[in-house]
């Protein structure tokens, strides 16, 4: 029994350094964002690492959950006779859930588990130290354009895939089972308003916020071994979808 | 022959104006291991120093307490008359643009070509026209033999050659002090003779100073003018490697003729080797 919570008091001990930690890394993050700014030509390169090169995880993944939508969508519908709606719900559900939360999740394996490897990788050959040596502050140099390109890249990778999912719901909706396409567009036209969009984007620039800084804090501070890489690359997804759902929660509550 | 240093303050006494960096007393301890207990050391002004000893005796330490990437726990740490533990951010930034560092694994940035990762430090610390940087790094490049490799990736180098790019990494802000980290380990003996050679030569035609961290004996006898032994946290012996040579303590005797067991053990401390394999419980 003594053991036992000899342990719990240990691991929580543990949690809360390690939340300590974040919160210290992310305040250095935020601080330094201005200066990381000034050089532009390295966030773009982080943009395209973390972003163009997810495209296509991205936009397959969101074509074939669109299409899924639409299958699930117009049986469920067609019972009740409003096959009509497809598009409504479709879109409405992509903007304001789906497509930030599952561009958040696809986002965390596929960029995160990059940037979480690829820092403590750079940890683990002295690259980091290497850099500090030479008078490069490593997190000005490194780290925040990585975060500021995950950041960057996310709403866009968001607005990307619900558009692609879309076609997809309109591709089985409208070319597979036949319903109207212009009460298709119409009524979603009509329905969907600019609320619901930034609701979305909002999402997105929140998830792509918090999974970029899981993904750089847990690289950064990986332990320099080949089990710390891996441990911080499983952290990173592991982390990153916990933290995108609870703050779903809070961002659709404060939403609503 | 133990050097014995006067205190320094934060600008320059005499006493140190003859060392590019002194250790005056340093305690060091990772997680309650004590690694130094009142080290003394004194790097001298153009010249090469080895840094000897046997594993784990904080050899690279020393180093990292030299670059301000550790702090000591007790003593100071003075690099060209100031006390490292001292300086600002901004001060300790300016110091270490005076030092290079070699690294055990060269270190190179694994997303740029030889040609860029010499240029790394000048792009980030100083704003040259693209013309005045290329003509620096070819010619660092060529002080080192590797002009012709300039557009290789690190992964095409072998280890020689990924040592000779970190080294003219090392000396393209034209540093004061160099410091090695066991610059021989995993080399061939061709490549080990380079960078004997080149470690040497650099000092000499640049005017600069060196600290070699190494366990490699025979070869750092050749190039160093002082060396020191650490052991148990101390330092035990220093002197020219001849001196060394014919030092009396059981330590450096056993270090110098590479023998396997002696004040250092072969065995990690263990429990009687008989009694633990005749111990059952422990077997089940």
């Amino acid at each position: 029994m003594t053991s036992l919570l000899a342990e719990m008091f240990g691991n929580t001990r543990r949690f809360l350094e390690r939340l300590g930690a974040l919160a210290w890394f992310s305040l250095q993050v935020l601080r330094q964002t201005p200066a990381a700014l000034l050089r532009p030509r390295l966030v773009v390169e982080q943009v395209y690492h973390s972003g163009a090169l997810s495209l296509v995880i991205i936009m397959t993944c969101g074509l074939f959950i669109g299409m899924v939508i639409g299958l699930q969508g117009y049986d469920l519908l067609q019972r009740i006779g409003s096959e009509e709606a497809l598009g409504v719900g479709a879109a409405l559900s992509l903007l304001k859930e789906l497509g930030p939360v599952v561009t958040a999740l696809l986002f965390a394996g596929r960029a995160g588990t990059a940037l979480a490897s690829e820092l403590g990788l750079m940890r683990a050959t002295d690259q980091l130290a290497a850099m500090e040596i030479m008078a490069v502050d490593p997190m000005r140099r490194v780290v925040l354009p990585r975060f500021l390109g995950g950041l960057i890249a996310m709403p866009l990778l968001t607005a990307i895939f619900i558009v692609v999912a879309i076609f997809g719901v309109q591709l089985v909706g409208v070319q597979f089972f036949g319903i109207d396409q212009g009460q298709f567009w119409s009524q979603m036209r009509s329905a969907v308003e600019p609320g619901d969009v930034y609701e979305g984007l909002i999402k997105g620039l929140v998830f792509g916020m918090s999974c970029s800084l899981i993904a750089v804090f847990e690289g950064y501070t990986a332990d320099p071994t080949a089990e710390g890489v891996a441990r911080a690359t499983t952290r990173t997804v592991v982390i990153s979808a916990v933290v995108t759902l609870v703050l779903d929660y809070i961002l659709t509550a404060l939403m609503l | 022959m133990n050097q014995t240093l006067q205190t320094a303050g934060a600008t320059a006494p005499a006493a140190d104006a003859d060392n590019v960096a002194a250790l005056h007393g340093v305690d060091f301890a990772i997680d309650d291991k004590p690694i130094f207990r009142g080290l003394d050391i004194a790097i001298r002004r153009g010249e090469v120093t080895a840094i000897m000893g046997p594993s784990g005796t904080g050899k690279t330490t020393l180093l990292r307490l030299i670059t301000g990437q550790l702090r000591a726990d007790a003593g100071r740490v003075v690099v060209e008359g100031r006390d490292v533990a001292g300086l600002s951010r901004r001060e300790l930034y300016a110091m270490r643009r005076r030092i290079g560092m070699l690294f055990q694994n060269g270190a190179l940035l694994t997303d740029l070509d030889v040609f860029e990762n010499v240029a790394f430090p000048l792009r980030e610390n100083a704003r040259l026209p693209e013309r005045l940087l290329r003509s620096i790094v070819l010619t660092k490049l060529q002080a080192v033999g590797l002009r012709g490799a300039a557009r290789l990736k690190p992964q095409q180098l072998s280890g020689g050659m990924g040592r000779r790019v970190a080294l003219a990494r090392a000396i393209v802000m034209d540093p004061q002090l160099l410091l090695y980290d066991e610059p021989f380990a995993g080399l061939d003996p061709i490549s080990m003779g380079v960078v004997m050679r080149l470690i040497r030569s650099l000092n000499d035609a640049l005017g600069i100073s060196s600290v070699v961290v190494t366990h490699d004996v025979r070869e750092i006898s050749q190039i160093a003018d002082l060396s020191y032994i650490l052991s148990g946290g101390q330092v035990v012996a220093s002197g020219s490697p001849a001196e060394l040579r014919e030092h009396p303590s059981p330590v450096v005797h056993q270090f110098m003729d590479g023998l396997a067991d002696g004040p250092v053990p072969f065995h990690y401390p263990a429990p009687d080797y008989v009694a633990q394999l005749l111990d059952r419980s422990e077997a089940a």
